[in-house]
């Protein structure tokens, strides 16, 4: 399958923070699984100086923002201008309203409660929807159920308001990580199509990164 | 009786590699992959993938299905994370319409390959 030839990133995983040793074996599993790169969430400086010898594979820093009610709005506005990419987890409807109207948030994972307003808002802002794949994966009976019925009402959101979507593992050591094909096969439970599960895993993730590069003025501006 | 050879399902033959914390025997993954495939798809389900565990050395395995329920099984194996209380990750290397091709396409290239990481690096 052509479709799974590309470069493939992971934007939301937690490798024991410090630990060199952990974040180097979750990069060489995940260049085994065909990724072409991982975002790690508390990454301290000392990682991300390993990621610059790892060759053809990158380590990228991510910020999970507190799910603080009274400082989300601030941390997000604080941190748009970093490197970082900025995620936050919509576990309430208040969180996941507060995510969707600011400005400069990267991913919204797994809202709850999410809803035609919320979506349309989150569009306009430029939020990407995030789908939390290692529920799925670690999660069994009714728990299991009630994650997938809550994943596929969120897909119809964000195919009504055209919003752009992330497949995540979640992965909090090399074990809980799963390759592309994979992935993109329990994304079909929730009834996502392959193209659809590849620009998710690469074409949306490789949109966000080039974002967040330094290099980046502004959407339609180059430099030459 | 066989089944007349016209009435036979298709099937398909997925190998796959395993990564744990300890070696795990061919009884208790057989067992893990068909309750994860019974909890994924439920009974019904689990009877139109009719998967099997037809070949295991403690790395290396062979999964059969019916053809066409190869995203199925693929979600069955991803959706192992632990037995008997050992972490498992399963990597599923590719799909054939034969044990061999199976067998020489994906686990004999896969251990080629590991046995000449430079070549591989190179090409």
């Amino acid at each position: 399958m052509a479709l799974f030839d590309g470069k493939f990133y992971d934007l939301y995983t937690h490798p024991a923070p410090g630990d060199r040793e952990s974040v180097a074996l979750m990069a060489a599993v995940a260049k085994k699984y065909g990724y072409s790169g991982i975002a790690v969430t508390n990454l301290t400086e000392n990682d991300l100086d390993m990621a610059d010898k790892s060759g053809n594979f990158s380590i990228f820093p991510a910020f999970e923002i507190p799910n603080k009610r009274a400082k989300l709005r601030d941390e997000i506005k604080k941190r748009k201008e970093d490197a970082s990419i900025l995620i936050v987890k919509g576990t309430d409807e208040y969180l996941t309203r507060e995510a969707a109207e600011t400005e400069g948030l990267d991913i919204l994972l797994q809202p709850r409660k999410f809803n035609n307003v919320l979506a349309k808002i989150a569009s306009d802002n430029s939020v990407t929807l995030g789908f939390n794949i290692g529920s799925i994966i670690h999660m069994r009976g009714e728990a299991r159920v009630r994650e997938l019925v809550l994943m596929k009402a969120n897909l119809k959101h964000a195919r009504k308001y055209d919003m752009r979507m992330i497949l995540t593992g979640d992965p909090h050591s090399h074990y809980d990580l799963r390759s592309p094909r994979e992935m993109a096969a329990i994304s079909g439970l929730i009834g996502m199509t392959e193209k659809e599960a590849f620009d998710a895993m690469s074409t949306t993730p490789l949109g966000i990164l080039k974002r967040k590069s330094p290099d980046y003025v502004q959407e339609g501006i180059e430099i030459i | 009786m066989k089944t007349l050879p016209t009435l036979r399902d298709k099937k398909r033959y997925m190998a796959f590699e395993v990564m744990s914390e300890q070696v795990i025997s061919r009884a208790e993954l057989s067992h893990e992959i068909f309750a994860s495939a019974c909890s994924l798809f439920g009974d019904a389900g689990c009877s139109d993938i009719n998967s099997n565990l037809l070949s295991y050395d403690g790395k290396y395995g062979i999964v059969r299905c019916t053809k066409g329920k190869n995203n199925e099984i693929r979600a069955a194996l991803a959706c192992i994370t632990k037995v008997r209380g050992t972490r498992i990750s399963i990597l599923a290397l590719g799909i054939s319409g034969t044990i061999k091709g199976a067998m020489e396409k994906f686990i004999q290239q896969t251990l080629i390959n590991k046995s000449e990481p430079d070549k591989e690096d190179k090409q």
